[in-house]
Parts: C-alpha cells; sequence; structure tokens
C-alpha cells in the first residue's frame, strides 16, 4: 500500500515533509526513555488492563509526596512498556499514626493499601507477623532491584530485619539524615567574627569546611554567641517533643557520638548499656542546650523547628535533611547553609559523628493479590530507574542509591545534598524489633520527664527506661536477661 | 408480637457493636498477645491484671485522672451553676441568644480542634496568650512545657469546654422549678440563700446531679483532648489513664494488657453509672 501526503500538505516540497518527519521521530525517541522502546514487554500478564493501587505515605512529608506525586510519570511508563493502564489513589497520616493506621489495617489481612511508606524501625513489627513481603526471592530473581546503595547503612536501616541478617523487607523509598541548618546572613554580618573571635579566642566557622571540623563544645559557643532574645532570635533550635521519636534521635545522636549504646540487638540486652554514665552525661548536655533555644523549644517537634528558622527566630536548627525545601524558604533563599551536625571529640582528639539516621523505606502488602504485588514489582523497578532517581533528586527527594548520589552535580541540585552525603555514612538506626513502639513510648517517656524538669535526675532516667525496655524485651522473648532486681518498683 | 420484632434491629445493633466486643475484650483480657509478635494468643489466666495492679505507672496515671476529674468536674460546677444563675430569667436581656450560642460554642467543637487551636494560643514563640502577657508587660510562660504548669493548662481547657454544658443542665434544672413556689417564696419574702436552698435547690438538684455524673463519666475518659495538646508530656504531668491505654492499645499494639486495662476502666465507670441509676431511683422514691 502507498502512503500519499494528505490533500492539505500538497503544496508542500516532499523532501521538506520527509525530513520534517524523521527530526521529529527523532525528538520523540530523545524525549522518551530509550529502554522503553528497547525493553518493551509484549507479554507482560496485566497488558491491556486497568489496575486501581493504593499507596500509603506520611503526611506533610516531602519525599512521601513526592513519591506520591511522580506516579504518573509510571502510569505513562507501565502504559508504554508494559502495557496496562494504572491510577493511584494516596492516604497518609502523620509520622505517630501511620504506623497504627498501617497495623491495624494489615492485621486483618486488608489489601487496602499495596504499598506502604513504613518508617525504617517499623520493619521488625511488620515483617515478624508477615504483613509484608520478604524481599530476598523477588531480589534475587530481579537484579535491577539489587541495587548498589551509596553506604551499608542504607540496607542496614531501610531493607533489613532481624539486624545482622540477610533477610530485606523494604526498598528504600527516601534517604534521611540530620543536617545543621545554619543562618549565613547573620554568620557574615559585619562586626560578628571580630566580636565571636574576641568573646571566645577562637575564628568563627563559616564555610562547610570549618563546620565539618566543628566540635559541639564550640557549636555551643556559637549558639550561646547568637542567643539574642533583644533581637528576637536564639542560637539554636532542636527536637525535645514527646511525640513519636522526636527527642529520642537527636539524644540518642549524642549518646551514640560519645561511646554510648541503647541495648545489643544481638541479645536484647538493655541493662547495663543505655544505663550508662557516658549516656546520663549525653543527656544533661543535651538538656544543657534548651538555654540557647526559643521559648517552648521544650515542645519543639519537627514542624515547630521548620517554624522557628523559616520566621528567623532561631540562627540554627537541627533538623532533618528531608524537609529542606521547607526549611529554605524563599525568603531564606541564599541566607542558609546546611552543613554536618557537630562532631564529638574522642580520647585521640579525633571527632566523631555517629547521627541517628531517618528516612522511610517503601513495603510491599503481602496480601495484594497477583495482579497487584505484579504492579507494585513493576514500580519498584520504575523507581529505581537512574532517571527516577535522579527526577527524585531534582523535586528534593533524598535517593540512596550509589549511582545517583556519585552522579556530577548531584551535591549542587538542593543545598542541603552535600551534607545529606556526608552524613549518611555517620548514620545509624536503632531498633528494628516489632515491640519497637512500646520501646519507644517509654523512652520518649522517660526522656521528655527529665528535659522538662519532672525528674532531674538523668541517670534515674536511663535506669527506668533500661527496665521498662528490658521487660519488654524479655516478654516478648528476645532478651534472655529478665530485668535485675533494682528494677522493682522503678518508676519516674 | 409486633413490638417484639421492632426491638429486634436496635437488639442486634446492640448485640454486634456492644456485647460481642465487650465480651471479646474481657476475653482477650485473660491473654498474652501482641499484634505485631507474629504469635498466636498465650492464655495467661489473670496474668495481665496482676501486672496492672503492680504497675505504680497505671496507679499514678489513675491518681492523676482522678485529680484532674475532681477539679475539672468541681470548677465546672460551681462556674456553670453561677452561669446558669446570671442566665435564669433574662428572656428580656438584649443579646441574650448570641451570648448563649457563644458560651455553649466551645462544648459542640471537637477535642481534637480544641486542643490544637489551644496549643497554638498557648504556645511561647507564636501563641497569642503569651503575645498578651508580653504586651502588658509580662513574661511569657510556657504553659504546655513546663511540668508545673502543664496539668493546669490543660485543666483550665477542658474547664472552658464543658462549663457550658454545666451551664446547660443548670437551665434546665431552673426551668423545672414550679413557677408557684417561685411565687410563694417571693410572697414569703424568703432570703436569697433561703430562696435558693429550699426551692431551687429542693427542684433542681437532681438535674445537677445528673449532669455532674455525666461529666465524671466523660471526664474519666478524656483522652484525645490532652493528646492533642500534650501526647500525656512533659514527661507523665498530663498522662491520664485514657492516654495510657490509647498508648498500649493503639500504639504499641499490646492488646491483652491493655485489653485488662480496659476491663479495668469498664468497672470502674460501670460504678459511676451504678451511682447514676441509683440517684435516679432516688429522685422516682423521693417523688413518689
Amino acid at each position: 500500500m502507498t502512503i500519499r501526503p494528505p490533500t492539505d500538505l500538497a503544496g508542500v516540497n516532499r523532501r521538506t515533509l520527509l525530513t520534517g518527519t524523521a527530526a521529529l521521530a527523532a525528538a520523540a525517541g530523545l524525549a522518551y526513555p530509550r529502554h522503553v522502546f528497547s525493553q518493551t514487554e509484549k507479554n507482560h500478564p496485566l497488558a491491556g488492563k486497568s489496575i486501581r493501587m493504593a499507596i500509603l505515605g506520611i503526611a506533610g512529608w516531602l519525599p512521601s509526596k513526592l513519591g506520591v506525586d511522580m506516579s504518573p510519570d509510571f502510569a505513562k511508563y507501565a502504559k508504554a512498556r508494559y502495557g496496562y493502564d494504572v491510577s493511584f489513589s494516596f492516604a497518609d497520616a502523620p509520622f505517630g499514626q501511620l504506623f497504627q493506621k498501617a497495623a491495624t489495617s494489615l492485621a486483618t489481612r486488608s489489601a487496602e493499601y499495596n504499598i506502604i511508606i513504613s518508617d525504617s524501625q517499623w520493619l521488625g513489627a511488620l515483617a515478624t507477623p508477615k504483613w509484608i513481603v520478604p524481599l530476598n526471592d523477588i531480589i534475587a530473581k530481579n537484579k535491577e532491584l539489587d541495587i548498589e546503595w551509596f553506604a551499608p547503612v542504607v540496607r542496614q536501616a531501610y531493607q533489613t530485619f532481624p539486624d545482622g541478617t540477610a533477610n530485606r523487607y523494604g526498598f528504600p523509598q527516601e534517604g534521611d539524615t540530620i543536617a545543621l541548618f545554619i543562618r549565613k546572613d547573620l554568620l557574615d554580618a559585619p562586626g560578628e567574627a571580630d566580636a565571636f573571635k574576641a568573646r571566645y579566642n577562637m575564628e568563627m566557622p563559616k564555610t562547610w569546611e570549618d563546620f565539618e571540623k566543628l566540635s559541639i563544645e564550640d557549636y555551643t559557643k556559637l549558639a550561646e554567641f547568637f542567643t539574642r532574645p533583644d533581637k528576637g532570635y536564639h542560637g539554636a533550635a532542636m527536637q525535645y517533643s514527646r511525640e513519636y521519636d522526636f527527642i529520642s534521635c537527636p539524644l540518642l545522636s549524642f549518646m551514640r557520638s560519645q561511646g554510648g549504646d541503647v541495648w545489643d540487638p544481638k541479645t536484647g540486652q538493655v541493662q547495663g548499656i543505655l544505663d550508662t554514665a557516658s549516656n546520663a552525661r549525653a543527656m544533661e548536655q543535651y538538656k544543657a542546650m534548651l538555654k540557647y533555644q526559643p521559648p517552648g523549644a521544650i515542645n519543639y517537634g519537627i514542624a515547630e523547628i521548620v517554624d522557628v528558622f523559616a520566621q528567623g527566630k532561631a540562627f540554627s536548627a537541627w533538623q532533618w535533611a528531608a524537609v529542606g525545601k521547607a526549611m529554605i524558604t524563599p525568603a531564606m533563599q541564599g541566607k542558609v547553609l546546611v552543613v554536618p551536625p557537630p562532631g564529638f571529640k574522642q580520647a585521640d582528639g579525633s571527632l566523631k559523628r555517629d547521627y541517628i539516621i531517618g528516612g522511610q523505606p517503601w513495603v510491599l502488602n503481602a496480601f495484594n493479590d497477583d495482579a497487584h504485588a505484579r504492579v507494585a514489582l513493576d514500580f519498584m523497578k520504575w523507581w529505581y530507574l537512574p532517571e527516577t532517581q535522579m527526577e527524585f533528586a531534582k523535586r528534593g527527594g533524598n535517593p540512596c542509591d550509589k549511582a545517583t548520589l556519585s552522579a556530577e552535580g548531584f551535591d549542587d541540585l538542593q543545598p542541603w545534598y552535600r551534607t545529606y552525603k556526608y552524613m549518611l555514612p555517620r548514620s545509624s538506626d536503632f531498633w528494628h524489633d516489632p515491640k519497637y513502639s512500646e520501646m519507644l513510648a517509654v523512652q520518649q517517656e522517660a526522656f521528655t520527664a527529665y528535659a522538662t524538669g519532672q525528674i532531674n535526675d538523668p541517670a534515674h532516667a536511663l535506669a527506668y527506661v533500661a527496665c521498662k525496655q528490658q521487660d519488654i524485651l524479655f516478654d516478648s522473648g528476645t532478651a534472655s536477661k529478665q530485668p535485675s532486681g533494682a528494677c522493682a518498683g522503678i518508676r519516674l | 408480637m409486633l413490638p417484639g420484632l421492632l426491638l429486634i434491629p436496635v437488639l442486634a445493633f446492640f448485640i454486634v457493636w456492644n456485647t460481642i466486643p465487650t465480651l471479646w475484650l474481657l476475653g482477650l483480657s485473660f491473654y498474652r498477645f501482641s499484634l505485631t509478635s507474629g504469635r498466636a494468643p498465650i492464655y495467661a489466666g489473670l496474668l495481665n491484671f496482676q501486672n496492672i495492679l503492680n504497675d505504680s505507672g497505671v496507679w499514678l496515671d489513675l491518681s492523676r485522672t482522678l485529680l484532674f476529674v475532681v477539679s475539672g468536674v468541681g470548677i465546672q460546677t460551681v462556674l456553670g451553676v453561677a452561669l446558669g444563675l446570671l442566665f435564669w430569667n433574662s428572656g428580656r436581656l438584649p443579646g441574650r441568644r448570641v451570648a448563649l450560642t457563644l458560651l455553649f460554642a466551645p462544648m459542640v467543637l471537637t477535642p481534637v480542634a480544641s486542643g490544637t487551636f489551644w496549643r497554638l494560643i498557648y504556645d511561647p514563640t507564636f501563641g497569642v496568650l503569651n503575645a498578651m502577657l508580653r504586651g502588658v508587660g509580662l513574661s511569657g510562660a510556657n504553659f504546655l512545657g513546663d511540668s508545673s504548669t502543664a496539668f493546669a493548662a490543660v485543666l483550665v481547657v477542658d474547664v472552658w469546654m464543658w462549663t457550658p454544658f454545666m451551664v446547660l443542665m443548670t437551665m434546665a434544672a431552673l426551668a423545672s422549678v414550679p413557677k408557684a413556689e417561685l411565687e410563694a417564696a417571693e410572697i414569703d419574702q424568703l432570703s436569697w440563700m433561703q430562696r435558693m436552698r429550699l426551692v431551687l435547690l429542693h427542684h433542681g438538684k437532681y438535674i445537677l446531679m445528673l449532669g455532674i455524673l455525666l461529666r465524671t463519666i466523660d471526664s474519666f475518659k478524656t483522652m484525645d483532648l490532652i493528646y492533642n495538646m500534650t501526647f500525656g508530656g512533659p514527661g507523665t504531668t498530663t498522662q491520664l489513664v485514657a492516654i495510657t491505654l490509647y498508648r498500649r492499645a493503639f500504639e504499641a499494639f499490646n492488646m491483652g494488657w491493655s485489653s485488662a486495662l480496659a476491663v479495668i476502666l469498664l468497672l470502674i465507670s460501670i460504678a459511676f453509672t451504678a451511682t447514676f441509676i441509683f440517684v435516679l431511683h432516688w429522685r422516682d422514691k423521693a417523688d413518689a
């Protein structure tokens, strides 16, 4: 059959028409990812079908929202590559309620949410009752999902349960670390550096490299120097809220960076590990920072720190890198430097940073039917395509794969990426135990009791937490030793 | 036959949504069962009850709850009666309807919403209360973050929210007083105190007692209002027993332990309800 140009193009030169068509085809080919055409799966079991997927994520959390915002791109990709139509619905809940929402649904063996953005510490609680899909076999059959991560902690925190095993249950959705957001405009204001040097006999840190060498003692001087209530701002903003794990994450970072720990994951032992003099000192140190913070800092969680920093009421803020976009508002553009949080001096004079990791994995609902399980798998394969991860990074998410984080120019994509990359290998998670939330509740209660002055002895707060957590872990069979006799009748 | 049949829907509803879950709860309270353990429930007899009764934290939560109930309901009753008397016979007062509507507004708001905006009002950095205090030259306070003020701060919100209910009950009580007796008191030139004691309180006391009992039962269950303001903190300063129950049941998913605590709280609530029914019977007997 001969194809003729339409009559209304009769006046167009044949060569011009052919050249134009070829150019359009070439442009289309370049514009769309090449593998879509080269790897189209003709025999996909869902080809021609329409699937509706549901994702459960974290409310008000940008990286979680990005996973949702980018899903229409997956729909296009799935149509082109696999030949099926997919649409997404979304549900969310704040950090404190998300596990509850997921668990109550999964406990009824519901496939209400096909893909869930879980917090890293929940892996044990979701995997133990077999609510989420074990991924070892899936990864073995789909090598493109066996990704090289930027640091081993990515696999440990977002994929592995129990700790130290090769069992994988999660795919990293976003990585996250604690970062220090600094008001560079205040740092660079005329006369400040000289005044700082005159007062503390040290140079004021000004660059990213200066902050890399900054110890907690020197940071405290900086916080004190910039505490100016008369001018409406204070030197620091840190988390002390009782909600979820808000006080625990920075406080455990203080403990771990000074050689402390919270438990032994192999034996489940807490007593003797958490309730140490070193950890008690870390608690005193963390509480002492309150005097450089705005009134009400004792209630600060993630959102409150965003508010005080964005409104110019804090010179520096300890915050998750994931909320960098919210911290650096249009009014703050160019005024903020994102640097590593301070290091802690070791006996040999070196600085150590062992901070708590943030971030969340994707987990797949074990009660999905075959079709939804297949789409969830296709979604994961799409999620880890280099171009998807790069797009995620450009929009402000925090990818974890080595290829994206090592790509040229990655550090400059977002103001916090250099720090995020630096902190990722210097961060670690705490328990992945199924009793996570019960242990956390006790810990939050005691830590805030000390921080707010309900009790005045940090050693007592730690002893209380250690006793209660030891009891919880012994009761669940994780710990071999029951709480010691000193725990009888212990209370805050 | 027909009246019996008409009862079936409501009975079915009651059995499905009330009786079966309560029996289930009672059964679960004798088991060790965590939703996230991946293990089947293990029969433990009275172990959960024993653990709760030996838990000093639970006793502290209960004592805090008792203090919250007694002080909250007490203040609400005094204020409610005072305001109710103020509005009594105020039919011709200009703006009465608007004033009453505004007065009752807190009661119809959801506790979660009330908790959220009171948290913002109390906020030491952005809150309007501290701004006002600073405006008159006083130093601000961290009402919800300071363990010496947090309990009082949440109590104030509970009083703000539920005093209107006691106003409503007082107005209902006053409306129940026969007009003839009021006129007789007027003719006999009884003093204000005598009129209060011999006429108003005599007729209105049952309705007032009902109000107090309903508020006591409701106050005992307070959870959402406080959880939204302080999460039970700072430390455990505002942790009422209902918050502990919520935490253990729906954050920690320790279903056996929390079922046992729920059974204990249910028994306490039944005690309140029994008192309430006793008061009603008392009224019936007195009226007879």
